[in-house]
């Protein structure tokens, strides 16, 4: 691993991944069903973006940009700021006032994308 | 009516220093309140004293006035021709602002000489035969003839009753005709103008003398009678009380002030204060903190749309104090300078009045200067009014207007902000969804509760911007400032497992050796263990910057950074750590210190983890190595080798359980954070983590007891409260949410008991 291009975001997502397997996640992808597409920039929005596919259909995250058909809804963050939503530091709803989040595609899908979706890292 | 004209002074009031020739009253209040450009003047001589003062009178008395008030200047119309208010001036003994602000001024001046120390005497009997004679020319007001002239003198004899703290007597007069108007004022400018005239006094003693004149006056003084008050001037009292109980807690925050200087004085070093003021603050510290305060100031009036322009000069000043005291810096909040401030907010220089008193210091006039020396000359007042006049009232009120001007408009930002996030598609959508009923009510709402969340969130992210990333914030109110050794005190609680008052004392002990670098080392373990890792990587970097081989430390700063998932920095500090580590310094290559790669680091790691298997320290910096890359099998695997070698090292078993969780080893994690409870039961960090396991397996209701568990011991654990935010939502108990919001966490304890 380069250490320098590293996102936040990486390590949040790949525990998200473990986290489907879990008897939680599975719950999860019961309660939801829908595919989430998280297009993260380093530094700023639309730049450089790392693409990640949520799907809590299958209950599986994967790099690069869906290719089932339409995600329910497409999330653009920065790095920085996927990592406050995720962790419940940023309100997803405020977010996208602050322009911190751009949303396409279905509202309702859009708006069960919550930060209790994730799960939250543990601290040493 | 001009009275009430004079008393509230229309809408001149508002804008200090441009308002003192129509307002007098709002230039006494400059006065006081010391942002009138005389005031400024005025300071500047403080410190250096020139002795002039025995020769100037303390009432500027021409003949003109030498009268008793309130007659012969019913001729000298010095505003308006018809003006009553000459009157009402008049009871402060002048004829022009000039002369109104040397009269403040003298009131003043009897008391400052007694810097010089060897002058005092004199001074005060000065003052006491002026006071003398002040009160024996004026033995009793004229209390007859026309109602303004009545007025004026009665309320002269209420200013005259503060200068010799004499307790002010009801009297009965004749009717007055006042208007509710007039009432409110004069009720309001009164117990404000008490507050300066009595600062030193009680506050039972300011309300009985207000009371005194306001009962005399026919003026209702309870608050059902200030009901129809602008509510701005409720939120003021507010505002006021707030501050009195944050400076004046029993009348004796100046005693304490005194008191702590004259220790200061008894530890043989005089120049303590102003040293540990310097320290602080650097030397240009306060100056640009003050500046930031007012831009702070600005943006809060400016997001509540306070209106502004029925604000006096001495609100304004008190409304800065109050906000000074609110700043969490503790830096600041323990600052001599926010103390002046608030002194000059209450136009009170208490610390003369207290100096009045017999020779208790050996030469009290040292101070002064000993300071002025510590800035080349150049005085504090000088500073103070320097900074005044670039950041004046004027310029003050200016930039509030401007802000006010962006705020009106901020709807429209936001608009346009909606409107840059190519938001046709959405909005569109937005419709067609709403339309069809897909959203219900309920989430129009969601959004709406979201936008003033938004609002109230823009405010303190605001208030937050000046506290970047890696500096240290010091708590306000710290009891151990003071304390002889706190460094001791702080290993003492940490030991006991008191990590947050173990912060306290720390923190004093930084504030008083800041190259200590133990201090701010402990200081961030007690604040890793507390769950902060903001605050622990701000300590353990000047740690670092006192100490920087200090191995423990680049651990420490290594491991929060891997938490906060900055891995660059992370993997600098450990290899840091490698490279300063006398065995296996030498392993690493200097030049490797440019471009960090991480398998090169973890390869380096791996050589010194054979080099020495029995050091449990090199496995547990491969641990946390293995967690930045999330290979957290093999750093699972390090933590194990480690508490083989150290199975009583509670922090040990903690990085253990988070690497297990972070693998969704959930079950297996808690196991190893009851060892940790077990070897430290105040471990903040571990009873979160404890939280974070329950509820990422499910079970929030259980993770809620624990993070409620952890807030008890650690209310500042932001984390935590976020965390407990989402498990109450995901438990259905929004009935809670409230409490969470609003932080109660007795209400809390009570309904999720561990």
């Amino acid at each position: 691993m380069a250490s320098s291009t590293q996102l936040k975001s990486d390590a949040l997502l790949e525990q998200m991944k473990l986290h489907l397997a879990t008897d939680a996640g599975k719950e999860l992808t019961k309660k939801i069903g829908l595919v989430y597409q998280i297009n993260i920039a380093p530094k700023n929005l639309g730049f450089n973006e790392e693409i990640y596919v949520v799907d809590l259909k299958k209950g599986e995250v994967t790099k690069g940009a869906y290719e089932g058909g339409k995600p329910d809804a497409t999330f653009s963050f920065k790095d920085e700021d996927f990592v406050k939503v995720a962790t419940g530091k940023m309100n997803p709803q405020i977010a996208f006032m602050r322009g911190a989040m751009r949303v396409k595609g279905s509202l309702s899908a859009a708006q069960k994308f919550t930060p209790d979706i994730f799960p939250k890292p543990s601290k040493m | 009516m001009a009275m009430r004209e004079l008393v509230t002074g229309g809408a001149a009031c508002a804008v200090p220093g441009s308002s003192s020739s129509s307002n007098p009253l709002s230039a006494l209040a400059n006065v006081l309140v010391g942002s009138s450009s005389e005031k400024q003047e005025r300071l500047k001589e403080i410190p250096n004293l020139t002795p002039t003062t025995s020769d100037s009178p303390f009432y500027p008395r021409t003949d003109e006035h030498a009268a008793l008030p309130g007659s012969e200047l019913d001729h000298h119309q010095f505003m308006h021709p018809s003006n009553r208010g000459s009157e009402f001036l008049n009871g402060f003994r002048s004829a022009g602002q000039g002369d109104l602000v040397d009269v403040w001024d003298d009131i003043h001046r009897p008391m400052l000489p007694h810097l010089q120390g060897t002058e005092s005497q004199t001074h005060f009997r000065e003052f006491e035969n002026i006071y003398d004679q002040g009160v024996s020319s004026r033995p009793q007001p004229t209390l007859d003839g026309p109602p303004q002239r009545v007025l004026s003198n009665f309320l002269h004899s209420f200013v005259d009753s503060s200068r010799g703290g004499i307790p002010f007597h009801p009297t009965p007069l004749p009717l007055l005709g006042l208007s509710e108007g007039d009432k409110q004022c004069i009720r309001d400018r009164s117990s404000i103008m008490a507050r300066h005239f009595f600062a030193d006094k009680s506050e039972d003693f300011i309300n009985a003398q207000v009371n005194a004149l306001l009962s005399s006056l026919d003026i209702d003084n309870d608050n059902r009678a200030k009901g129809p008050l602008p509510g701005r001037f409720r939120e003021l009292e507010e505002y006021w009380n707030e501050s009195q109980g944050t400076f004046n807690p029993g009348a004796s925050a100046a005693d304490g002030w005194v008191s702590e200087y004259r220790q200061h004085r008894l530890d043989g070093d005089p120049n303590a204060w102003a040293h540990s003021f310097e320290q602080q603050h650097g030397t240009n510290g306060w100056a640009s903190e003050f500046e930031q305060e007012q831009s702070q100031m600005t943006s809060i009036n400016q997001m509540r749309g306070t209106n502004i322009s029925s604000l006096a000069a001495m609100e304004q000043t008190r409304m800065l104090a109050h906000t000074l005291a609110q700043n969490d810096d503790p830096k600041f909040q323990n600052s001599k300078f926010l103390q002046f401030v608030s002194k000059m907010s209450r136009g009170e220089l208490i610390i003369d009045d207290n100096q009045v008193k017999p020779t208790t210091l050996p030469a009290p006039g040292d101070w002064a200067s000993e300071y002025q020396q510590q800035y080349d000359g150049l005085s504090w007042a000088d500073r103070f009014v320097h900074d005044e006049l670039s950041h004046g009232p004027d310029r003050w009120v200016n930039e509030f207007t401007t802000a006010r001007e962006q705020h009106g408009s901020a709807d429209d930002q936001w608009v346009n902000e909606f409107s840059k996030l190519q938001i046709h598609d959405w909005v569109e959508e937005f419709g067609n969804q709403v339309g069809d009923g897909t959203l219900g009510e309920k989430s129009a709402d969601n959004w709406a509760n979201a936008y003033d969340e938004y609002l109230n969130e823009e405010v303190a992210a605001k208030q937050r911007s000046n506290t970047s990333r890696g500096v240290y914030e010091f708590s306000d109110m710290n009891p151990y400032v003071g304390h002889p050794n706190p460094l001791k005190e702080g290993q003492e609680l940490f030991r006991k497992g008191l990590l947050s008052e173990a912060v306290l004392a720390l923190e004093a002990e930084v504030l008083k050796n800041p190259e200590n670098a133990e201090g701010w080392r402990l200081l961030g373990i007690a604040h890793a263990e507390n769950d902060d890792d903001q605050q622990a990587i701000a300590s353990m970097m000047r740690a670092q910057e006192v100490d920087p081989t200090n191995l423990e430390v680049l651990l420490a700063l290594g491991v929060s950074h891997t938490n906060e998932l900055e891995q660059a920095a992370a993997l600098k500090y450990l290899y840091s750590w490698l490279r300063h580590h006398p065995k296996y310094g030498t392993l690493a290559p200097p030049e490797m210190s440019d471009s960090l790669y991480y398998a090169d680091v973890s390869r380096l790691f791996k050589e010194a983890a054979q080099m020495s298997p029995e050091d449990a320290d090199v496995h547990i910096v491969l641990g946390v190595l293995y967690n930045l890359s999330r290979e957290y099998d093999e750093a699972i695997a390090s933590f194990q080798t480690a508490l083989k070698l150290k199975p009583r090292d509670y922090s040990l078993w903690n990085k253990l359980g988070a690497t297990q969780a972070n693998s969704v080893q959930s079950s297996d994690a808690i196991l190893a954070y009851q060892q940790a409870l077990d070897l430290k039961p105040n471990y903040v960090r571990a009873w979160a983590n404890m939280g974070i396991s329950y509820a990422n397996q499910g079970m929030y209701e259980e993770s809620i007891r624990y993070y409620v568990r952890a807030l008890t011991m650690n209310p500042k654990a932001d984390n935590a409260w976020q965390y407990l935010r989402i498990s109450l939502s995901c438990a259905s108990r929004n009935d809670m949410l409230e409490a969470c919001d609003s932080r109660n966490l007795d209400f809390l304890q009570k309904e999720f008991p561990l």
